[in-house]
């Protein structure tokens, strides 16, 4: 039996030999689909981590543009804290914002030199308990905020955190849509390009044929051959796509995500990169399945 | 060991290639299928190795019917089969040792029985010390030989042979039908088409003639050969 499945592989290793322009040409098709399916699953799972964390800190923040005394924020505060769906109420001075945001510029806090706090208001930061935390609770505890006339200058971002799970939406929905093009796609070149083997090779299929060698010896080969080439196509996808997330994901979606407050860009999670060797394999696979299906028919009738 | 009863062969164009075939032929018999070209000769030998099927008729071989055979049970039927064309079907990237072990491969037999029987075929054909050249680096003739090596390694029942010496010089011609003729003393039966009238005339055997489809003419050998074989084997196509 391992003699039999080594005498296979040997076969399928002989054979991309012998053809090395069109095994390049299938795993470097895998590779590439594979590549741009990876790209697009780093920028989405880090927007989708991103929103994740965001929907754990919903929150309302009460700008107070003139601040009052310490004494009567501390009311206001207590007042809003009886709140049922209200976690805490924590008061943020514009000392203490304009510190925060400094923070968050890191390397590039020399940007705000020369200002000073007051550019930045004070606030209340009204976080939700984790029960009530939810959009609905968040209208509703906002609403009654807007009744009461001390609190005029409210931020919430519920219209912004529906318009982003629209764009998550659309960018899973899209990414979906074109991993599964690229997928189609790379599953029908390497079809395509097994078939253009097959061809090149139609007097060795003949031959077997001839010699009495079944549909599955006939095919075995090609289909260690088309996994092969998969598999090896899909570990170029996860080098391809390790080293453009080093040398540009990293830095360019870092920087657009700085403003978000998320300081760390992840690559692929753990699962993936088996994921994507494997995924690489079943289409190398499936390919050739395609392109054999009827072309050993046509040998051995 | 081989019967045709009826054997008729249509295709799509709607010309029949081969009409109402019956023939019998012994084993370790050997048999010459002549005929002008588009006579049938070569569709009747890929109704032999199923390579085609019948369109109406029966084949049997080794008293089995093949006509019945499903895509399963055609490569073992092969495997008692040599098959020889005449443009040799050799792999030209394969050496001449490993074209000649591949049927063996198909079988499954172990390496060193593989080494073993490869290194006597080849030598039963004066090609031993051509082991590890590559077909398009050996004559014609060298090519056919391991062609006939390949359908002999595996020591079939029947040798099929369409035109073998079609693309060969006369001195070249004469060595492989004394390979035949050793192959049908060991007892395999031969049936090769051919219409080389003086190869047939230096190696007499059993004529069966097709003209247009039709079987024309079933002659037993006028001299008989090196195995004897009996005068009541052939059948006429003629009811």
């Amino acid at each position: 039996m391992i003699l039999r499945a080594a005498y296979f592989l040997k076969r399928a290793l002989r054979n991309m030999r012998q053809s090395p322009v069109l095994s390049m040409a299938s795993i470097g098709t895998v590779a590439v689909a594979l590549a741009l399916l990876a790209f697009f699953a780093i920028a989405v799972l880090n927007v989708q981590q991103l929103t994740a964390s965001w929907g754990e800190n919903l929150a309302i923040v009460v700008y107070l543009d003139d601040v009052p005394d310490e004494k009567i924020v501390k009311g206001w505060a207590k007042d809003i804290g009886t709140y049922p769906e209200v976690a805490s109420v924590t008061f943020v001075s514009r000392k203490e914002a304009f510190e925060r945001f400094r923070k968050r510029l890191g390397d590039d806090a020399d940007l705000v030199e020369g200002l000073g706090p007051d550019v930045l208001p004070a606030s209340l930061e009204i976080s939700l308990a984790d029960d009530w935390r939810s959009e609905s609770v968040l209208t509703t505890v906002v609403e009654r905020l807007r009744k009461d006339h001390r609190f005029d200058d409210l931020q919430y971002g519920q219209g912004w955190l529906e318009k982003l799970e629209a764009f998550l939406f659309l960018l899973r929905v899209s990414g979906s849509a074109l991993g599964g093009f690229l997928v189609f796609a790379a599953l029908v070149i390497v079809a395509n390009t097994i078939k253009l083997t097959l061809y090149a090779r139609q007097d060795e299929l003949e031959a077997m044929a001839m010699v009495g060698g079944t549909s599955l010896f006939i095919k075995l080969p090609y289909l260690v051959e088309g996994a092969l080439q998969g598999l090896l196509g899909g570990l170029a996808a996860l080098g391809l796509s390790f080293l453009v997330f080093q040398l540009i994901l990293q830095k360019s979606l870092g920087s657009m995500l700085l403003i978000t407050g998320i300081d760390t860009i992840h690559f692929l999670p753990p699962i993936w990169p088996g994921l994507l060797i494997i995924g690489g394999g079943f289409i190398g696979l499936l390919g050739s399945l395609f392109a054999l299906r009827k072309f050993v028919r046509f040998v051995a009738p | 060991m081989i019967q045709l009863f009826n054997v008729c062969k249509a295709y799509q164009r709607g010309e029949n290639a081969l009409n109402d075939i019956t023939l019998k032929v012994e084993k370790g018999e050997f048999v010459y299928l002549t005929g002008p070209s588009g006579a049938g000769k070569s569709t009747l030998l890929k109704l032999l190795y199923c390579a085609e099927r019948p369109t109406r008729g029966q084949i049997l071989v080794n008293a089995r019917n093949i006509t019945r055979y499903g895509p399963a049970r055609i490569p073992y039927l092969r495997r008692n089969l040599g098959i020889i064309f005449q443009d040799f079907k050799l792999l030209k990237r394969r050496t001449v040792y490993e074209n000649v072990a591949f049927p063996l491969e198909v079988q499954g037999r172990k390496r060193y029985e593989i080494s073993k029987k490869v290194y006597q075929t080849l030598k039963s054909v004066g090609l031993e010390h051509r082991l590890k050249h590559y077909p398009l680096q050996l004559s014609g003739g060298e090519q056919q030989r391991v062609a006939v090596a390949r359908a002999l390694v595996v020591d079939p029942l029947i040798l099929l042979a369409d035109e073998p010496t079609g693309n060969l010089d006369p001195e070249v011609t004469l060595d492989i039908m004394e390979l035949f003729k050793s192959a049908n003393a060991r007892g395999t039966t031969i049936i090769m088409a051919t219409h080389d009238r003086n190869l047939i005339r230096q190696f007499p055997r059993r004529i069966v003639a097709l003209d247009a489809g039709s079987l024309a003419t079933d002659d037993l050998p006028l001299f008989r050969g090196t195995n004897g074989i009996s005068g009541q084997t052939g059948m006429t196509g003629q009811p």
